[in-house]
């Protein structure tokens, strides 16, 4: 990668001395600290408690009313139960397939849209703009239109398949545990992969034109530049698409929630829609509590990715 | 600039050369052809079936195109004298009221923090800013049972504070991860040039760097809008007062009751649509920038 940025633009920042005492060094910069209070304060009231209280709750049996004071101390039972269930073998494996699945094709689309979309050609702004339009819409309205489409009766995608002889009669899409995961991936794929497509395009700018050209002269056919010339510079925004994807793939439940809520016979459950159900329909907080801390941990494991590949064009920002 | 191989096979010097890059080409224009059938078929079906009366739209082989096409899955949306417009309407001003009280406050207190992590050497910074950041990869449903305890007990819940609350903190660590990258491209220099000629900080601040931020701060704005607008999660969980509803959790209720009414139902996912859509499509250079700032060094 480059690491040629342009501007450093805090080169003339006041920067304190190295090696200054820690409290000195606040106590220098207290003034600094007011403008990042009030971001800080809400987040805290928001986020450091929530955090706090889950990983709490989670070695708790809580009573169904949400009295927490009639809480009763159980250590690792809720996890063990978690593990130890029946269904968390089946809903992992449905969330590994969704979050991979989902991620791999999304980004796959994304790619070539972004390769194909990279020349200028006449109405190239239209077309990006289209393919973005599922990208900014709700999930909500995403997941009823394909509802919709997928209507075992009169649905589209059926009526299509029996037109072109597909199939002899409408499929049922979502109440087949088979097709339903499936059937689900496809729509969040339809809405998230102009993400993609996005940060590649954005991406495949920093390709040196003056590069692809010396390759080619060098007789380089188009795959042999994409590889060898493309590629290499799309790493690092490639790193944090997929990271992005695979976050929003993993904490994904608006799509199985409204199409199928977790069905049929929890074909179609993920973690997320697991801990749902868990905790605002059977009321065991304690157990949804100690399933997100499991999720939580796991998203900590990509979000140390996630911020190393960040960091790494940061620091040559900051130099 | 390292990665570049030193040298290409030279197998690879064939005059067919110019030949494959006509099929890459080819490939690449039908690979979007049918990019753009996949995107844009289930809009056309959302919009084709709106226009219908339940009748024709539980047909089958369903009616290509509608027979007798009609407005009135839309006028009953809007009309405010009906029972069901009442209701939309009301909705879609509790999500446009929540969506522009998030942005404006988010906006208020992302700008100094962005402009802080931006410009300040303070002890902690790297730190604070990664925690802030690191917010990106919490689930919602991490926080959903001690958030609802937590609005149970300030008595915010079934009110537009809870959601309002919520959401700015959300977006939060991503606008001020934006804003941040749109300071950082501001050159010091002026605000130094405005202090020797007198001016404060705040004053530099204020006078120099926020002009020249306002397409970040269009960006962030437009980002936290369309985020609070299409959040379902906590206004499902929030909110069980129908008065108070937003449109992703409002519009289930009223066409789901009995027997899915489809072409209502696809009418109102396409109003609920519009405001992002054109917000998106007549701000798009700024949204594609806030989408892409920080993941790609130029």
């Amino acid at each position: 990668m480059s690491s040629v940025t342009g501007q450093v633009a805090y080169a003339g920042a006041p920067v304190a001395p190295k090696r200054a005492n820690v409290f000195k060094r606040i106590f220098n910069h207290r003034n600094d600290y007011l403008y990042v209070l009030p971001a800080l304060l809400v987040m805290l009231i928001v986020i450091a408690y929530p955090v706090y209280y889950t990983i709490e709750l989670s070695f708790f049996k809580t009573p169904p009313n949400l009295q927490m004071k009639d809480k009763i101390f159980v250590g690792l039972d809720n996890y063990w139960a978690i593990l130890k269930s029946d269904s968390f073998r089946e809903v992992t494996i449905n969330t590994a397939i969704w979050t991979v699945a989902s991620t791999f094709f999304a980004f796959l689309l994304g790619l070539g849209a972004a390769l194909s979309l990279h020349r200028e050609f006449a109405g190239r702004g239209v077309m990006r703009a289209v393919l973005l339009i599922p990208y900014v819409v709700s999930a909500v309205a995403a997941s009823y239109v394909w509802k919709w489409l997928y209507h075992s009766d009169f649905g589209v995608i059926g009526a299509l398949a029996v037109q072109l002889g597909l199939s002899d009669k409408p499929i049922n899409f979502l109440d087949n545990v088979h097709t339903v995961l499936p059937s689900l991936i496809v729509v969040n794929i339809w809405k998230e992969f102009s993400f993609a497509m996005i940060m590649l395009m954005a991406g495949l700018q920093t390709v040196p034109e003056q590069l692809l050209r010396a390759a080619q002269v060098d007789g380089a056919n188009a795959w042999q530049r994409f590889w060898h010339v493309t590629f290499p510079h799309l790493k690092g925004v490639s790193m944090v698409t997929v990271l992005l994807l695979m976050v929003a793939n993993f904490n994904s439940f608006i799509i199985p929630w409204i199409m199928t809520g977790g069905g049929p016979a929890g074909a179609s459950d993920i973690w997320i829609t697991q801990i749902y159900t868990i905790a605002f329909g059977r009321q065991r907080y304690g157990v949804a509590s100690a399933y997100a801390v499991i999720l939580f941990i796991v998203m900590m494991t990509l979000g140390y990715f996630y911020v190393k590949a960040l960091t790494k064009g940061d620091e040559s920002r900051a130099g | 600039m390292t990665s570049i191989p030193a040298s290409i096979p030279a197998e690879a010097v064939r005059p067919t050369a110019t030949r494959s890059i006509d099929w890459w080409r080819w490939g690449g224009r039908v690979f979007l052809v049918f990019l753009l059938i996949f995107t844009v078929l289930p809009m056309a079906w959302m919009l084709l079936t709106s226009i219908k009366t339940q009748f024709a739209a539980l047909q089958y082989p369903p009616q290509w195109w509608p027979a007798e096409p009609t407005l009135q899955n839309y006028t009953r949306l809007l009309d405010p004298s009906g029972s069901i417009g009442k209701e939309f309407l009301l909705y879609f001003w509790n999500s446009f009221y929540v969506s522009l009280a998030t942005t404006i406050l988010g906006v208020a207190v992302a700008v100094p923090a962005a402009y802080a992590f931006s410009r300040f050497r303070f002890p902690g910074r790297t730190f604070l800013f990664f925690a802030v950041l690191l917010r990106n990869m919490f689930p919602a449903v991490v926080f959903l049972v001690p958030l609802f305890l937590l609005m149970r007990w300030l008595g915010l819940v079934n009110t537009h504070g809870s959601l309002i609350l919520t959401y700015l903190t959300f977006g939060l660590p991503l606008s001020i991860w934006l804003l941040k990258g749109f300071f950082d491209n501001i050159p010091i220099q002026l605000e130094q040039a405005a202090r020797i000629d007198g001016a404060t900080r705040f004053q530099a601040f204020l006078l120099i760097v926020m002009p020249l931020s306002s397409p970040g701060i269009i960006a962030t704005s437009i980002f936290s809008f369309i985020g609070a607008w299409n959040e379902y999660v906590y206004a499902y969980t929030f909110l069980s007062k129908q008065e108070t509803m937003t449109l992703p959790v409002g519009i289930q209720r009223f066409f789901t009751e009995f027997a899915t009414d489809w072409p209502g139902l696809m009418a109102a996912t396409f109003m609920m649509s519009v405001p992002v859509v054109v917000l998106f499509l007549v701000l798009q250079k700024y949204f594609v920038r806030a989408l892409t700032e920080g993941a790609v060094k130029h």
